[in-house]
């Protein structure tokens, strides 16, 4: 059995992985930033959707000094919150909620989406029904939709779609997150551990955010980003108001 | 040079450069956490705001390891026992007095160590959840931001904790500026890069000591479901 692998095998293939990452995805990097600033100027929302431990991503790039304001997160526990489903129901084990037929609809009618808005998907495997139901219910509707999966991983596995799709066949540009089949950078004895897909997602996210306000601002349009509360004048709060409800509280 | 070249550079530089860093506190919190494990116990997970995303990161993780759980304010919300805005808005955090309604959702055990995640580790919820678990014998960790620490005046959950990992960010965590406006933040990729590296050094730990660890598969593997019950049904409900 191998008894090298550590801690520093995981960051050494995480480097590697990195360094391939960027000369790979720069461009679709820069086209994904411009989608950003150009949502953002025309006072759209971007909506992130991510299922599993998709599902949290999007938090990163929302919600505290320096991160953009217009990221709206869509949460499954709204369900729960706003569409009048019982808990118990939501967390059936034996009937798992979001593989039910007409979810990813009702979701998306949960929201107040406007036209100018555009979606983040993500999903690593890019094999799952209500992200890719989600993806095509929003191109459906003319939204720009930009997705973040690893191509390597996808293309190894068998949609569980009804139309066969996977999740990169919805898209309008892609985020390869590039990470290996089964999102494991460490492969011990046929034992697959050191899944680096949710830490490469967050990190594309953030630098696409940062690029997106340099471009707005490029462009003369200054952003509505997050202060520091301590900030003399500053009132997050009235931003959510700007918002009129189409974002919500970190 | 545009600010993806320039984030993506910063990330670059910041990973090795913290993870080296902090090396002796990810062998000592992996041991600690494998330890806890193998003598049937659970890990259970608090983050605050984006400490959430460490939590996300260790929790029932394809690739991870099975004996985390993750101690929710928001499912006091989703059971109706307190308002959604309580948590969205971080009001939750200074609610103390929540504390037993919150740990009343979930099955604790005497074995369990309790790992709190926070910048700052001063929240009033937080600081309760680290008394209450070292008023009961638990091992208790935090990983909080050291930077953001060292300028709190109060008590912090690294002042009660047994073991410290630092997130290894700035305080303010703010990467960079465009005209006058400081923009991206690092914090919470260099805090999941140093999950997962816990998460190969506590298989370290396993391998070591001659035990199989017990690592879950994603649902998209063929037999993951039967395989990831087997990990995780002796725990009676503990860790889902």
């Amino acid at each position: 059995m191998n008894t090298t692998i550590c801690a520093e095998t995981f960051q050494e293939r995480l480097l590697l992985l990195l360094e391939h990452l960027y000369t790979s995805q720069k461009e679709n990097l820069e086209k994904t930033a411009q989608a950003f600033a150009d949502c953002i100027a025309r006072r759209g929302v971007i909506h992130i959707f991510g299922t599993g431990h998709s599902v949290g991503l999007g938090l990163d790039i929302k919600g505290r000094p320096g991160s953009l304001v217009p990221i709206h997160i869509m949460d499954m526990n709204d369900f729960v919150f706003k569409g009048g489903i019982p808990l118990a129901q939501f967390k059936d084990k034996k009937d798992i909620f979001e593989r039910q037929a007409g979810v990813a609809q009702k979701l998306y009618d949960l929201y107040a989406i406007r036209p100018q808005d555009i979606f983040i998907v993500i999903s690593n495997s890019g094999i799952n029904g209500i992200a890719i139901d989600i993806a095509q219910l929003a191109r459906d509707q003319g939204h720009t939709v930009i997705v973040v999966t690893s191509m390597q991983h996808t293309l190894a596995e068998k949609s569980r779609h009804a139309s066969g799709k996977h999740l990169y066949e919805c898209a309008d540009l892609i985020l390869d997150t590039c990470g290996p089949a089964g999102d494991a950078l460490l492969d011990i004895d046929g034992i697959q551990t050191g899944p680096a897909s949710s830490l490469v997602s967050m990190l594309l996210l953030n630098i696409v955010a940062s690029e997106a306000i340099r471009v707005c601002m490029q462009d003369g349009y200054r952003p509505y980003v997050f202060q520091s509360q301590n900030v003399d004048g500053f009132d997050n709060d009235a931003i959510y108001e700007h918002f009129q409800g189409r974002i919500k509280h970190f | 040079m545009d600010k993806l070249e320039e984030m993506f550079h910063l990330f670059q530089a910041r990973i090795p450069e913290t993870a080296r860093r902090i090396r002796p506190e990810i062998i000592r919190m992996s041991e600690l956490f494998a330890t806890c494990a193998q003598a049937g116990g659970v890990i259970q997970l608090f983050g605050v705001r984006h400490g959430e995303e460490f939590v996300n990161e260790l929790n029932f993780r394809a690739g991870g390891l099975a004996p985390f759980h993750a101690i929710r304010p928001m499912d006091m919300a989703l059971n109706g026992l307190i308002e959604k805005d309580c948590v969205e808005s971080g009001d939750v955090f200074n609610r103390a007095d929540l504390l037993s309604t919150l740990l009343g959702l979930y099955k604790l055990d005497a074995r369990d160590l309790y790992c709190i995640v926070s910048a700052g580790g001063n929240e009033p919820l937080s600081l309760a959840l680290a008394h209450e678990a070292k008023a009961n014998g638990h091992v208790l960790t935090a990983v909080v931001n050291r930077k953001t620490v060292a300028k709190e005046t109060g008590e912090t959950v690294a002042d009660l904790a047994d073991c410290i990992l630092d997130m290894g960010a700035d305080d303010p965590d703010i990467a960079t500026v465009v005209q006058d406006q400081s923009i991206g933040q690092l914090g919470s990729t260099l805090a999941n890069v140093s999950a997962q590296m816990i998460t190969a050094e506590m298989y370290a730990w396993y391998v070591r000591n001659g035990l199989k660890a017990p690592v879950l598969l994603s649902a998209n593997n063929e037999g993951a479901d039967r395989h990831n019950a087997a990990l995780t049904d002796p725990y009676n409900g503990r860790i889902r």
